[in-house]
């Protein structure tokens, strides 16, 4: 009797043993993606950063200004940027941003543009429409798509294809902190009292307004895109590290409790066969 | 003569951020020059080269796409890609140029490979451009 018990315990230690190899070597893999990860967000944030103030203090400057991007339509359609992994086993990284999306979408006629399989998988099942799979696979997508994505959805809004825009996406604050976060894209919107840095409200746009911002806002568009790409990635690393990290941790706990259990039923086993020897004699 | 701020940024990272006395920048609808004291002013950028004097030393790079502003004296050029004439890989660009002049003469290409071609065509022009005045 007791040798079974102590045969199914060793079973089961040998099969800690393996999810722990495993959920050690996955986080190793993601601490090395991450070192790269986190690179990239540190160099691409300041583009992110100077982009967005100069829109703004140009958006600031201008008052009587109508261009389509800055006019406030009545919302009709929304359509939202989701960015997620194409993995799960990070944590709540790619659950956290769906439900922020979920829970702002609630209620409105909402599109989806998925990046990530995790995210086109998600929207799919639950019955939401989503503008492209084109991309499926969040790791793949390069500067250039991003831009290539930002034009088509600049020509689809002034199409009135939707009335407004955002991007859901995960800011990477630290190895151990990443917060979700959905940022309004389209119309441009900007709090006014920015305007109370003293910039001059004349602003000279070479040749025109209107052709100053139809070549600028999809720069913008897919300049902050890909910010948000950066940041989404790193975040997944960092998630899935501090995930596997700890899976390790519980593995081992796991594998320390057995092995005493282990142990204890062994020394018992003995005992026994020790009392059944004395009393035979 | 007067130097002003200026700051250079790409996706790949802050590639300038100091004083400089000028810039000479291809706008979409020709090439800008921006001094000290330039009047507030936004302008997107075309394909072409780039030229700034810094220390009284001329700097030229290739510089596409994108965006320059000027807004009370900061200037900002936020381009797709720039690239330093020093830095740029001149065999490269010279590979991108012959496969974008086979891609142009191959009768069957369809209008997209064809634009794609000449966008391609051209940034390798002024890769090459750039890349000779170091």
């Amino acid at each position: 009797m007791a040798g079974v018990s102590t045969k199914e315990i060793k079973n089961r230690i040998r099969s800690m043993e393996s999810t722990k190899q495993i959920t050690k070597a996955m986080e190793m893999v993601a601490a090395s993606k991450l070192r790269r990860a986190q690179a990239q967000v540190l160099s691409s944030r300041p583009y992110f950063e100077i982009l967005y103030t100069a829109i703004r203090d140009i958006v600031g400057t201008n008052k009587e200004f109508s261009a389509p991007y800055l006019v406030k339509r009545p919302v009709k359609k929304s359509a939202y940027i989701v960015i997620a992994g194409d993995r799960g086993l990070a944590g709540g990284y790619n659950s956290n941003v769906f439900k922020q999306v979920m829970a702002q979408i609630q209620g409105k006629d909402a599109a989806v543009l998925p990046i990530g399989k995790k995210a086109v998988d998600y929207f799919k099942a639950h019955h939401i429409p989503v503008l492209t799979e084109a991309n499926v696979f969040a790791e793949d997508v390069s500067i250039g798509d991003c831009f290539t994505m930002a034009k088509t959805l600049c020509k689809q809004y002034l199409a009135g294809e939707f009335d407004e825009l955002y991007v859901a996406y995960t800011n990477f604050i630290s190895v151990l902190s990443q917060v979700p976060e959905t940022l309004p894209l389209l119309p441009l919107q900007y709090a006014q009292t920015e305007k109370a840095g003293g910039v001059q409200s004349d602003m000279l746009y070479e040749p025109d307004s209107t052709a100053v911002f139809e070549a600028i806002v999809p720069e913008y568009l897919g300049g902050v895109l890909y910010g948000a790409l950066c940041e989404s990635r790193a975040s997944e690393q960092a998630a899935r590290r501090t995930a596997m990290d700890s899976a390790t941790q519980n593995a081992d706990e796991m594998i320390g409790e057995l092995s005493l259990q282990f142990n204890r039923a062994r020394q018992a086993a003995i005992t026994q066969e020790i009392t059944e020897i004395v009393a035979g004699s | 003569m007067n130097s002003f701020p200026l700051k250079i940024v790409t996706p790949d990272g802050l590639l300038f951020d100091g004083a400089a006395q000028e810039l000479i920048v291809r706008t979409t609808s020709g090439d800008l020059g921006i001094l000290a004291g330039h009047i507030n002013c936004v302008a997107p950028l075309g394909m072409g080269q780039a030229m700034v004097l810094t220390d009284g030393k001329r700097r030229y790079a290739a510089c596409i796409g994108g965006m320059v502003s000027v807004v009370n004296g900061q200037v900002t050029l936020v381009p797709t890609t720039f690239e330093w004439a020093d830095q740029i890989d001149v065999s490269r660009a010279e590979a991108s140029k012959r496969r974008a002049e086979q891609i142009l003469q191959d009768r069957s290409a369809t209008d997209t490979q064809i634009r794609l071609a000449e966008a391609r065509l051209k940034r390798a022009l002024v890769r090459k451009g750039a890349a000779q005045r170091k």
